[in-house]
């Protein structure tokens, strides 16, 4: 559900963009992280809004489409109805049929894409309010959340790489202040960008916020505390082992961002950094599947 | 039923120039947009005008009406039809309005300092004198780069032949750049694709804009100067704009109230205590701004912060005084003004205009009233004006005695009849009176302007009269890459 949301905001701003200024705009740096299509296809779909977004929105091959990601959420949430609360449930099997719902392929090719996104993502709202206001406090919701925050810190370091990666990881490079503007909107960053940097757009300020800011929810520092904290509340003694293993990662990991800063980090490459990041994330996630689910 | 017959009982008015027909056919640059509305079922038109009116709704974009007791939210109206300007009218248009402010400033500058252009007799004396904007107070007053006009409104109207006349000068605190703003992102939502389609140029830059121009303002030596916005509260009506601009800027919005000076410099009460504000970009006027200089009975102000101005150690914008460069009666001078100035002839023409203070001219103004628009020299929003050909004999007759209490306050212009620009009103096409309003903004780097605008609407049939106040609306204004 982290990632739907995540895409959603994405497609709606970048959707907005395409409507701005079409010359110097390009689906392609979307569909390079969330697609699974090969560069031809990129090509063939690229300059078609419309293409992409039912592509991303009900393209049943795409693993990331937010038709088979709805699917998935109904299904494990099906799978684990008597750890969930029964309006959770409901949540998702809504979202479920929403995207199933014929007029929702209507409206995505003949009516206004925003008001499509607005309402699946208000879809996504609505879990998200629902999670936090009905769910017991307990070992069930804690893995909810380490999952959400191992996805968002992989989310945001993921983007900020695709962006960098076409300034060619030159940070001192000019650019358009739309180019910027867009990758902060779509993560939800924009007003604090403008607050916290007087002074106009630089790819070293969006760095600082997109990595290390703690008060930021969408940063990868502050998904990495949140994943921390979380994850210490599943403390227990039987399960010694494996939570020693994924809590010594996380830890480190954590410092290591925290003891960090953009000058430090463009020193060892930008890129080898957030691969870093997001290796070590991956890392912790398959950790933590090995000792509390696969029970072998 | 397609909207295509809609258009085929649009009514061509006489003598009017129209956006979108010249006398057979459809313009070239309205022909895209005039297909795509005509494909569109009739009744998807409607459902287009309710999303437009649901979205202004859900983002608060209202303002409210407190005249029976509890507010009332309204919408200032909006046609979904959009009025398109060509690459070459707006580089003309551009050129035009660059010129006008140049020559505007310049003579703030001067009137505020050595007043050469009074010496040299080109404007009377008197005139300046007589003005209440002009404010004995800015005089010898240095203002940072000399900048007055940070950002002018100038209104556009254009005659049967399609030429462009400037109706007013608006440089004091101009409003409906949100408007500019907002409409656009309306657009996107309810003709999904119609905009790249056409290559409209974007207009969501200005807030970036006018932020680096006001940064650039600070007077202290400081990495990131403060900047607010000095609004008069929820109270007003244009409180929306306000709280908008301060958002897309990320600059604190505060009223008077959250302000104080000491010892000449200003500052902003915060949680962590007074924080010296160093630029303020204030949507006060003049006459609130600081009762200790001006009005002694409003709150809205500052105390003080006239002084603190003067010292140098504060900017404010638009700069205090520009009231004096667009009186009604000095909009006259204008054209004099950019020879004088630039030595250069005006590119953009001013509508003709009789002052009612000279003799002569109050003569025939009176003997022709009927075919006259006559306005107050301050006033503003289309109140207090007198069209003489839609009013009745009574009110002309007191008007007249309004006139010769004091002439000074009066100026006379012929009716010039607005461009018509079709309008989707109460299920029809029918043609509207329109006019232009872009927003220029000046910085220490040159004038900037964003290429786009507000477009007013007088939205009642055959009005001429197109304020938000009179029953006024507005449309998206797109400027085509050339």
């Amino acid at each position: 559900m982290e990632r739907t949301d995540s895409i959603l905001r994405i497609l709606k701003i970048n959707y907005a963009s395409s409507q701005d200024s079409p010359d110097d705009f390009s689906w392609r740096p979307v569909l390079q992280v969330f697609g699974n299509l090969d560069d031809d296809a990129i090509s063939n779909v690229g300059e078609n809004s419309r293409a992409v977004l039912l592509y991303m929105v009900l393209d049943k091959d795409n693993s990331n489409s937010i038709f088979n990601m709805a699917t998935q959420a109904r299904e494990n949430a099906r799978g684990v109805q008597d750890n969930i609360t029964v309006e959770m449930w409901k949540c998702l099997n809504g979202f479920y049929h929403v995207v199933r719902d014929d007029r929702l392929i209507y409206a995505l090719q003949h009516g206004d894409p925003i008001t499509v996104l607005d309402s699946l993502i208000k879809e996504c709202m609505l879990y998200f309010g629902i999670t936090d206001i009905t769910m017991f406090r307990g070992e069930g919701l804690c893995f909810m959340n380490v999952g959400k925050y191992i996805e968002r810190a992989i989310q945001s370091a993921e983007i900020l790489d695709i962006k960098l990666n076409s300034l060619s990881y030159d940070l001192d490079k000019p650019t358009d202040t739309a180019y910027w503007k867009y990758l902060l909107m779509s993560i939800s960053g924009y007003s604090l960008y403008l607050k916290k940097y007087q002074s106009g757009f630089e790819a070293r300020n969006i760095i600082d916020q997109v990595l290390f800011d703690v008060n930021f929810p969408r940063s990868v520092l502050y998904s990495l505390h949140h994943l921390d904290l979380y994850f210490e509340r599943l403390r227990d003694d039987k399960n010694a082992e494996g939570f020693s293993k994924v809590h010594f990662s996380i830890g480190k990991l954590k410092s290591k961002v925290q003891y960090s800063n953009v000058q430090s980090v463009s020193n060892v490459g930008l890129h080898d950094y957030l691969t870093e990041i997001t290796t070590e994330i991956d890392e912790i996630g398959s950790t933590l599947n090995q000792y509390y689910f696969a029970y072998s | 039923m397609k909207a295509a017959e809609l258009f085929h009982k649009y009514p061509l008015t006489d003598n009017t120039w129209d956006e979108m027909y010249n006398e057979e056919s459809v313009r070239l640059h309205y022909q895209n947009v005039y297909e795509t509305l005509s494909n569109i079922p009739a009744d998807e038109l409607i459902k287009k005008e309710e999303l437009a009116k649901s979205l202004f709704m859900s983002q608060g974009i209202t303002f409210t009406v407190y005249s029976s007791g509890e507010g009332i939210e309204k919408i200032f109206p909006f046609d979904i039809i959009p009025r398109i300007i060509t690459g070459s009218e707006w580089s003309f248009i551009e050129k035009g309005i660059k010129q006008r402010l140049l020559a505007l400033n310049l003579f703030l500058k001067d009137v505020y300092h050595q007043q050469f252009i009074l010496k040299d007799g080109i404007v009377p004396v008197d005139l300046i004198y007589s003005c209440p904007h002009y404010l004995r107070e800015m005089q010898g007053v240095n203002v940072p780069h000399d900048i007055y006009i940070h950002i002018a409104g100038i209104d556009l109207i254009r005659d049967n032949d399609g030429t462009f006349y400037v109706l007013e000068d608006n440089l004091r605190t101009p409003s409906g750049v949100s408007y500019m703003i907002e409409n656009r992102e309306i657009t996107k939502r309810i003709f999904p694709d119609l905009l790249p389609q056409n290559h409209v140029r974007p207009v969501t830059q200005y807030p970036n804009i006018l932020y680096k121009n006001l940064m650039a303002l600070s007077h202290r030596q400081v990495s990131s100067p403060n900047v607010v916005m000095l609004t008069p509260g929820i109270f007003n009506s244009a409180y929306f704009e306000h709280t908008t601009l301060a958002r897309l800027m990320g600059i604190e919005l505060v009223e008077g109230r959250d302000l104080v000076v000491e010892n000449q410099k200003v500052y902003m009460k915060t949680t962590a205590g007074l924080q010296q504000v160093d630029v303020i970009y204030r949507r006060v006027d003049d006459e609130f701004l600081d009762p200790l200089v001006f009005n002694p009975d409003s709150v809205l102000g500052v105390s003080g912060v006239l002084s603190a101005y003067r010292k140098g150690n504060v900017a404010i914008v638009n700069a205090v005084g520009n009231g004096v460069a667009d009186d009604k009666a000095i909009y006259v001078y204008v054209p004099e003004m950019i020879r004088y100035y630039l030595n250069e002839e005006p590119i953009l023409k001013n509508v003709p205009t009789y002052q009612l203070g000279k003799a002569d001219e109050r003569d025939h103004v009176l003997k022709n009233i009927s075919k006259m628009v006559v306005k107050k020299t301050n006033g503003s929003g289309g109140y207090g004006m007198l069209m003489g050909h839609a009013a009745t004999d009574q009110e002309i007759n007191d008007y007249k005695q309004e006139i010769l209490k004091d002439p000074r306050q009066f100026i006379a212009q012929p009716v010039i009849s607005l461009s018509n620009a079709p309008c989707y009103v109460n299920g029809k096409v029918q043609p509207r009176r329109i006019d232009l309003r872009p927003f220029a903004l000046y910085g220490p780097d040159g004038i900037e302007i964003v290429p786009g605008g507000l477009t007013r609407v007088a939205l009642k049939e055959g009005s001429l009269v197109v304020n938000s106040s009179q029953g006024g609306g507005s449309k998206d204004t797109w400027v085509l890459a050339e």
